[in-house]
């Protein structure tokens, strides 16, 4: 087969860069020591209304913090929301979100904040910040879930730390 | 029995109420499986009992034929657990067994779909658009465009009965009925206003 001497070159060039870019991956990883994540925390996606701590009656702020003063917040990401559909949390404290979902992949992002991570089917994603500025943000779903993906978002409010209370009971409908 | 501890009693039961999941039914591999190997041959059968209701076009009783098997599966388990109520419903499904309620969404899952007279467009947007202004998703991402149902176990609402969508839409309103999981239908139905809810049900009653 006659390949043009101007075409191998280019060809040549491509093949280059491919394995330039996959050698600084490979480099990057052993020097740096990157690993796939281990220890990961699993749970049965399929029966999560089943499960002890995302039963649906454990939802949402948790009336008390952890022993660190940490705020807990559980959701959970179903095609097409995060439930319970509305939070209220406290500017300036830390909050550790617990998320898991009950059907496909989900990504969860708050605009204008660093809260994002996504939601792998059989993982509990843990996630903890610190939200400066009051205000009623979006919660968004990130990764294309379904032809209802547009519509996966919630509503998390932040307010002023001396007028946050803390809610009295958990669940979906909080 | 004194009363306060009749009312610790009804408190303590309302609690277990509140706690309770809205199904017991988890479709983990193996009961997806299962649902999968029901035999229609014999929910042919046992079905002959339910078309006295299902299958008479005069009676409330939802059509069953098309409907998804995990659909029926599933409501059949919620009835027979008492997760879902109905008098009638939760005295038939308490003598069924597992295989029996599989047989019977076997049979009835592989019966041609009851199909409206279409021609018809949603006055509410609702079922196509959504509202994004009350964080209402449109019925058609879960149920499918045609209202044929999807996967897990969203079922078929087009060329359902429309006094049977309505009750289903104002029941989940107003929360009486409680089998969905993550109250996800209790939450989109408790938007809607009962004229929108009239209009919804006539839409899918006759979309083919």
């Amino acid at each position: 087969m006659h390949i043009n001497t101007l075409e191998k070159r280019w060809l040549y060039v491509a093949l280059g860069m491919i394995a330039l870019f996959v050698g600084a991956m490979f480099y990057t990883s052993y020097s740096r020591n990157i690993h796939p994540p281990s220890h990961v925390e699993t749970i049965d996606s399929a029966s999560l209304h089943l499960s002890e701590e995302f039963a649906e009656d454990k939802l949402g702020v948790q009336p008390q913090p952890l022993a660190d003063g940490r705020l807990q917040v559980k959701l959970v990401a179903a095609r097409y929301g995060f439930y319970p559909r509305q939070i209220e949390v406290p500017a300036g404290r830390k909050i550790v979100f617990r998320l898991a979902t009950l059907d496909v992949l989900h990504g969860v992002h708050v605009p204008m904040t660093n809260m994002s991570t996504m939601i792998v089917p059989g993982f509990v994603a843990e996630v903890t910040t610190v939200f400066p500025k009051p205000g009623e943000y979006p919660v968004l779903c990130n990764e294309y879930c379904g032809l209802g993906h547009d519509h996966m978002w919630s509503k998390l409010t932040v307010v002023a730390p001396d007028t946050w209370r803390a809610p009295t009971q958990t669940g979906v409908q909080q | 029995m004194r009363a306060s501890n009749l009312m610790i009693l009804t408190l303590m039961a309302a609690a277990t109420a509140y706690g309770a999941p809205s199904t017991q039914v988890a479709w983990t591999p193996q009961t997806l499986q299962f649902v999968k190997s029901g035999k229609a041959e014999h929910g042919k059968e046992l079905a002959q009992t339910c078309n006295g209701c299902h299958a008479a076009a005069d009676n409330p009783a939802p059509s069953l034929e098309g409907q998804l098997a995990t659909y029926l599966y599933r409501q059949l388990q919620d009835f027979k657990a008492g997760s879902r109520k109905d008098p009638v419903m939760s005295a038939l499904s308490s003598s069924l067994s597992d295989q029996d309620m599989a047989d019977l969404a076997a049979w009835y899952a592989g019966q041609e779909a009851f199909a409206g007279t279409g021609g018809v467009s949603d006055p509410t947007g609702i079922a196509g658009r959504g509202d994004p202004t009350r964080m209402e998703p449109p019925c058609a991402v879960c149920h499918s465009g045609s209202g044929a149902g999807e996967k897990v176990d969203t079922p078929r609402l087009s060329g359902q009965k429309t006094g049977y969508l309505e009750k289903t839409l104002t029941d989940y309103k107003a929360g009486t009925r409680t089998n969905d999981v993550y109250h996800r239908m209790r939450l989109i139905a408790g938007k809607l206003n009962d004229k929108e809810i009239k209009q919804l049900a006539d839409y899918y009653s006759k979309l083919r």
